[in-house]
């Protein structure tokens, strides 16, 4: 499995990150990151020896528990804490859903602001 | 299954003729806070025209199929047909600068294939807060966490800190 260039770029971008602010931010140096994104394989070696052995593809032996989503989420608690503790009046709540909707892109933030104005007579 | 699309098709095409047409407008209001992340809810998008009576603007309404309504005193300013019903026309904006002075800091948000100019969250905070009606400010304590937020992500970015420093490393 290798790591997806053109993904990681959209992620980016959908993000307002240019790839160099992407690294800084991350705090990855632009020679580890493409060293990583020329390697054939992102998946070490003992991995890919078992995977070989057992005759499947290396993803098989992965478990995908919903990992990601849980390390998101937290990730956007210490975010949304961190906002908190350096801004007097800033409610936990409302820097949590504007970081949520931030992660999304502008047609879609733009998208739900309309579907729910429109159902919700209280806000018309 | 992906979301569907805020604007229809003729919506969509009503601002890209604004846009080929060359016309100045910028989105403002609850839907440009929401397009930057505030969890505003609105029926609406606001645009602010540089001028009603660009000849740019009446073109680009004909080629849509829409038409101006001018205000009365039983009505503000409308458009009407071609898609136009979804955009409300805003002539002034409460506590900012001319037009032309704000469009110098708009923003340009990709929508779709349409990139838009956008009047950024603190100006539209500090219109809501000259403008001081009840629904605009209720709406602030939100639009000033989105602001807070939105911030701190450029600031993470662009790698400053809050008194716009980059940090030693």
């Amino acid at each position: 499995m290798r790591l997806d260039r053109d993904r990681i770029r959209d992620l980016a971008r959908e993000r307002g990150y240019s790839l160099a602010g992407l690294l800084r931010s991350a705090d990855v140096s632009r020679t580890a990151y493409y060293s990583l994104v020329r390697r054939p394989s992102v998946v070490p070696g003992t991995v890919r020896a078992l995977a070989r052995t057992l005759g499947v593809p290396a993803r098989e032996i992965f478990r995908d528990d919903g990992g990601s989503a849980i390390e998101r989420g937290a990730l956007r608690v210490t975010e949304a804490r961190a906002i908190c503790r350096n801004a007097a009046g800033a409610s936990f709540d409302g820097v949590w859903h504007a970081l949520c909707l931030l992660d999304l892109p502008p047609i879609e933030r733009l998208q739900r602001s309309l579907t729910r104005g429109r159902a919700t007579p209280l806000h018309r | 299954m992906g979301a569907p699309p805020p604007f229809t098709d003729r919506e969509a095409d009503f601002l890209r003729t604004l846009l080929e047409e060359g016309v100045e407008f910028l989105v403002v209001g609850a839907a440009a806070a929401a397009l930057q992340g505030a969890p505003a809810v609105t029926q609406d998008i606001d645009l602010w025209f540089a001028n009603l009576s660009d000849p740019r603007l009446l073109r680009a309404l004909r080629r849509a199929g829409a038409a101006y309504v001018a205000p009365t005193l039983q009505n503000p300013p409308l458009l009407v047909g071609g898609g136009a019903e979804l955009f409300d026309v805003v002539v002034h904006m409460h506590g900012l600068g001319s037009f032309r002075q704000e469009a110098r800091r708009a923003l340009r948000l990709r929508v779709g294939d349409l990139e838009l100019p956008v009047l950024p969250l603190a100006r539209i905070i500090a219109s809501k807060k000259a403008a001081g009606r009840a629904k605009d400010l209720a709406m602030l304590p939100a639009l000033e966490d989105a602001l807070r937020a939105l911030e701190a992500r450029r600031r993470a970015r662009t790698g400053r800190s809050a008194r716009g420093r980059k940090p030693r490393r």
